[in-house]
């Protein structure tokens, strides 16, 4: 009777622990039969065909689009006005994947490569940009080259075609959007911001308490810090003036001078810097709140719309350094187990149009990211036309203030350097 | 009998304190989800809105198709995890065997690995099989999370009931549905419940897991959410 009812239980031990694995066994014939590979295009089928004929193919198709979607107008005016668009021009419908972290995607690609799954992904848009991109570049996980074969990649300047963060594109991404660091302050409680590197360290001591930025390796924090190795990096002639490059003796100079510049405003920065805040959303929230004077974004019309939505104060306004300060651009890429890259292509061509920038800069009031010299006469008028935010400095105020990023190791070091020399001090 | 003693007046203050500590923070963010603006040094939010309920109801959200695709997977995967720890749970409490540490670790080790890893094994494992970008393989990447925790938690349950009520239970004539109703279901029901609602809670708050499994293409609330959360880039 016992040994019996051992069994008994043994058995109901087996069914447990294998339940879970039965149940998926059941299941994997239902996931084979799951159609998935309708023939995509190839990169080396695009290379060979007309515009036209890819205008042709996309049409009816659907297209999944990651994008980050941390940001109310920005997603309704692309699930809106932009998926509405692409439908009625191209016959393309656009579905949008919430994202906040394409590193995620990323990792996603490449679990997906090493499995073998080559065709059928379930994403065909992918917005990135400089460390995604050159991970997702050196794990072979893009579909192409393709940007350099798109009709509107004549509209961008060479900068952008060729190095994003110092990786080199090669085609395997599209740039679409602009981007340039700027401060916000607000003129009711610094009417008089400091407009220079050196200018902020006097401030900074002047005002304890009242300046942080971003702890690195967040996006903002790690651009502030590296303004200021850019300003050593140009001060610094020896060996001729700065290309940009990587050069080691330079930033071994450059970087001591850095971590000289944060560690002399630490004790003067809000809590004496014992720490920093984490998110953007964190360092808003202390602007607002008035614990601290000064916010950053490399959206030039971040401020704006925080005025807009009624989270900074309207007297609100934004600066950059008169050393000029950092631009980039965003990118589109298509992943390399993309189901629909014609769709994708198509789609992208839109986003670099100059209609759609118009249209996004009054929508949004984003940067306006194309070359004049392509634009028509009517474009370049409306471009002029283009509405200012309350806070966002003219464009031509920008371009006058840009610097290019710098290679990419140099933010790598920095940020290495930073939590080593800085944030542990 | 007039003057309430010493500790009923400590009760009352203690079932004031934590009404109090579980009710300000929700009071707040009520009030934050109903404030345009709200900056120091105003003790209440200088404009009012209803704006953040508009978009969390408007169709670009997303927010109604997540609660819903939430609610069903949750769901599903309460139900399945303890339809596979309660056999488990039975056998880790009532028996002894050779193994049995070695199963009670096994059972354990997707809790324990770290989050990251363990997805990226499962998001491989599913890959060959089919079962990435789909609602099933959303659920059963919980499953590996919710399974050992109904299991630890059931095992307590049974091993507070000694098993020859079911065997007395039997001897008076009594059928294995009739044990199971009057007598074992009773018995256990209260740890059940915390199984169930560990299960449906651990399955509800899944971020990564569901991103990686589910492609992006199975949107829950939490993947809607965290984008907000960090802010704008």
């Amino acid at each position: 009777m016992k040994t019996i009812k051992k069994k008994h239980l043994f058995a109901q031990l087996l069914f447990s622990t294998f339940g879970a694995l039965l149940f998926s066994q059941t299941l994997i014939g239902c996931g084979n039969t799951a159609p998935s590979s309708r023939s995509a295009l190839t990169a080396e089928q695009f290379s060979r065909s007309r515009w036209d004929a890819v205008i042709e193919q996309a049409n009816g198709g659907e297209i999944n689009f990651a994008m980050w979607s941390g940001d109310e107008a920005r997603n309704r005016y692309y699930q809106n006005t932009v998926a509405a668009k692409v439908k009625q021009q191209y016959g393309v419908t656009l579905r949008f994947l919430p994202t906040n972290d394409v590193a995620d995607i990323v990792n996603k690609l490449l679990n997906e490569k090493g499995a073998g799954k080559t065709s059928g992904g379930t994403i065909d848009l992918v917005w990135i940009n400089g460390e995604n991109f050159r991970t997702a570049k050196q794990g072979g996980v893009l579909w192409g080259p393709f940007a350099e074969a798109l009709p509107n990649i004549k509209h961008f300047a060479e900068d952008a075609r060729q190095r994003d963060f110092g990786t080199l594109v090669e085609g395997y991404e599209a740039p679409y959007q602009r981007a340039q660091f700027v401060i916000a302050y607000d003129t009711a409680r610094a009417p008089d911001p400091p407009r220079s590197i050196e200018k902020l360290r006097e401030w900074i001591k002047t005002h304890p308490g009242r300046f942080t930025y971003l702890a690195p390796p967040d996006f903002t924090g790690s651009a502030f810090i590296r303004h200021i190795l850019l300003f050593y990096l140009k001060r610094d002639s020896t060996g001729g003036a700065f290309d940009g490059k990587f050069d080691e003796q330079r930033y071994q100079r450059a970087a001591a001078a850095t971590v000289a510049y944060l560690n002399e405003i630490k004790p003067h920065l809000w809590r004496k810097g014992e720490t920093y805040p984490t998110s953007p959303k964190e360092a808003d929230r202390l602007f607002a709140n008035s614990e601290i004077d000064f916010t950053m974004s490399y959206g030039p019309s971040f401020a704006s719309e925080h005025i807009a939505r009624g989270e900074y104060p309207p007297t609100t306004r934004t600066f950059v350094f008169g050393e000029g300060t950092i631009g980039n651009y965003s990118y589109l890429a298509v992943p390399f187990n993309a189901s629909n890259p014609a769709g994708a292509l198509v789609v992208i061509n839109h986003l670099m149009s100059p209609p759609h920038s118009l249209d996004q800069g009054r929508a949004l009031g984003s940067l306006f990211p194309l070359l004049p010299d392509g634009l028509t006469t009517e474009e370049r008028a409306a471009v002029v036309a283009l509405p200012l935010g309350p806070a966002t400095l003219p464009a031509a105020e920008l371009a006058k203030h840009q610097l290019s990023e710098p290679d990419a190791q140099y933010l790598e070091r920095l940020e290495k350097d930073w939590r080593e020399k800085v944030l542990k001090q | 009998m007039k003057n309430p003693t010493p500790t009923k007046v400590l009760e009352a203050l203690a079932i004031i304190a934590i009404t109090g500590l579980t009710a300000t923070p929700l009071a707040l963010l009520a009030a934050r989800s109903l404030a345009q603006s709200w900056y120091w040094p105003s003790l209440t939010p200088q404009v009012w809105s209803v704006r953040a309920w508009k978009y969390v109801f408007s169709p670009t959200a997303d927010v109604l198709p997540a609660l819903a695709t939430s609610l069903s997977v949750a769901m599903v995967v309460t139900l399945f995890a303890v339809i596979v720890a309660l056999p488990a749970a039975r056998v880790l409490a009532w028996e002894e065997f050779r193994a049995k540490r070695a199963v009670i670790f096994a059972l354990l080790l997707p809790v324990l690995t770290p989050p990251l890893a363990a997805t990226m094994g499962v998001h491989a494992l599913f890959l060959r099989y089919g079962l990435t970008d789909t609602l099933i393989g959303v659920a059963l990447s919980h499953l590996t999370l919710t399974v050992p925790y109904a299991t630890l938690m059931l095992t307590g349950s049974f091993s507070r009931l000694d098993p020859d009520y079911e065997a007395q239970a039997r001897t008076l004539g009594a059928k294995t549905i009739d044990v199971w109703r009057s007598v074992t279901f009773p018995a256990i029901a209260p740890g059940l419940a915390v199984a169930a609602s560990f299960a449906f809670l651990i399955s509800w708050s899944q971020y990564l897991t569901t991103l990686l499994i589910g492609g992006a293409r199975i949107v829950t609330l939490p993947l809607t959410l965290v984008a907000f959360q960090w802010g704008r880039r």
